[in-house]
């Protein structure tokens, strides 16, 4: 608990100094997540409840729950979709790219693949480059089969893996609060969608919840 | 005497409490109800071990009386709704209306998830669950008879007033397996991959996802609305649902 507070405070400092800590020091520097579910009082509603663990693009490990502390844009897709993912990532980036500087330095995005056998770090590595995902703040990962359901789960989100090896999947974008409460979704893919747009605006320039 | 009747009793509880009995089913090729693509008409189902009854409600007690995480009073509300074992008398006790041997129901697809992995064991998935259950009492493929649809579709006209019926009273299946069709709706691994269209493209609209899901499934084969039922059922649900007649069982072995 002491730590996570030190790191928030740090955080918070940084941020008044107009410094961004760079997003691989803040999520990987600690692991504080061990001690985490006794540490602090996680909402029974937040998806941060979930023990789920996941590995990034660049092969990092990381527990779902280190995500706390800034609103997520969260989602998931497939590395080898041709039909409704490209249309799903495009539209993240129209959504980014429309908040404001302050709002966007706020949130994370994550997209977790359905595919946990062939969207191996090396194939996600390759998705980001394709789609020139670089923000620091975006995370693209995998999770264990077990993992994937239950996350989609908890996002409402429906997936099925045909004998192919292709996933027919519901494309759906959440926005979870600082605290992991899911607080809007969205499932269009095309226009825009102003609703969304201010719940995360709302997200991004509400206080963190004091510890 | 009297202490001889005392170890006997202590026997038959010990023996309600201890691991579910598994009993092997499959392997085998299979049309289920949920297409698999135009690719392959029929699914193979791998051999997999299947629980002979539903969970009761004293297996379920047990549980959480050791995971205290998944006490009614404790959960986590990401994990199950408010009426979450909300007919035992108090979160660690069954009272008058959850007898020992009736199955547990008000359970989330989590909370069942978890029960099966503390066994080491792990819910069916719905091919599982469909191959096991299309059986009668003397063979494996029923779906055909119909007297095996009748049966069902009569117990899904019966009014859900009466009290649950306890565990193992219905007829014993083809493979051992009791209580699949006429006690309760049952919770599968994948519940929420069951009615997807086959064009993600569909997908931001959930009415037209699920009408185009319902029409593709339907299609197959019109014979198959009892086990159609089923998988309405499941699709109307979240992970934190509960439901007076919705429990679950385990299987084993490798997942498909």
């Amino acid at each position: 608990m002491r730590r996570i507070r030190a790191s928030l405070a740090l955080s918070g400092a940084l941020a008044l100094a107009g410094l961004q800590p760079a997003f691989s020091q803040e999520v990987t520097g600690h692991h504080h997540h061990e001690d985490m579910p006794a540490g602090i009082a996680i909402p029974g509603d937040s998806i941060y409840q979930l023990p789920v663990t996941l590995q990034t693009a660049e092969g990092r490990t990381l527990p779902l729950a280190d995500l706390h502390g800034r609103p997520l844009l969260v989602t998931m897709f497939y590395s080898r979709c041709t039909t409704v993912c490209p249309v799903l990532t495009a539209q993240l980036q129209r959504l980014v790219e429309r908040l404001g500087p302050d709002d966007r330095q706020q949130i994370r995005v994550l997209m977790v693949s359905f595919d946990a056998v062939r969207d191996t770090p090396d194939v996600l590595s390759a998705f980001k480059a394709e789609h020139h995902i670089q923000e620091s703040n975006w995370i693209v990962a995998h999770a264990s089969a077990d993992d994937v359901r239950a996350l989609a789960a908890a996002l409402g989100i429906r997936y099925r893996e045909l004998p192919d090896h292709t996933f027919n999947h519901s494309a759906l974008i959440s926005l979870a609060d600082r605290e992991g409460i899911v607080r809007a979704r969205t499932g269009e893919l095309a226009a825009r969608d102003d609703a969304f747009m201010r719940a995360i605006h709302e997200q991004a320039a509400a206080k963190p919840a004091p510890r | 005497m009297k202490s001889a009747i005392t170890v006997l009793l202590t026997c038959a509880i010990g023996a309600a409490a201890a691991a579910a009995e598994l009993l092997p089913i499959g392997p085998g090729e299979f049309s289920s109800v949920v297409p698999s693509g135009d690719a392959a008409p029929s699914v193979h189902v791998g051999r997999f071990m299947l629980e002979r009854r539903p969970v009761t409600n004293a297996e379920f007690l047990a549980y959480v009386l050791h995971h205290r995480e998944w006490r009614r009073d404790r959960v986590a509300s990401l994990f199950a709704d408010g009426d979450y074992l909300s007919h035992w008398s108090a979160a660690d006790t069954l009272g008058p209306s959850a007898r020992p041997e009736q199955p547990v129901t008000r359970v989330s697809w989590f909370a069942a998830r978890a029960y099966c992995e503390a066994q080491g064991e792990r819910l069916p998935n719905w091919t599982e669950w469909e191959y096991a259950a299309a059986a009668d009492e003397r063979t494996a493929d029923a779906r055909r008879d119909p007297q095996w649809q009748s049966r069902i579709l009569d117990w899904y006209g019966q009014p859900a007033t009466h009290a649950l019926p306890r565990v193992g009273m219905g007829p014993v299946n083809f493979y051992g397996i009791q209580d699949l069709h006429g006690l309760i709706w049952e919770w599968v691994e994948d519940f929420n991959a069951l009615l997807v269209s086959a064009d993600s493209r569909d997908q931001a609209d959930p009415v037209k996802l699920q009408f185009c899901g319902a029409g593709a499934l339907s299609l197959k084969d019109p014979g198959n609305y009892a086990m159609l039922m089923r998988i309405a059922f499941l699709t109307s649900l979240e992970a934190r649902s509960t439901a007076r007649s919705l429990g679950f069982r385990c299987a084993g072995g490798k997942s498909p």
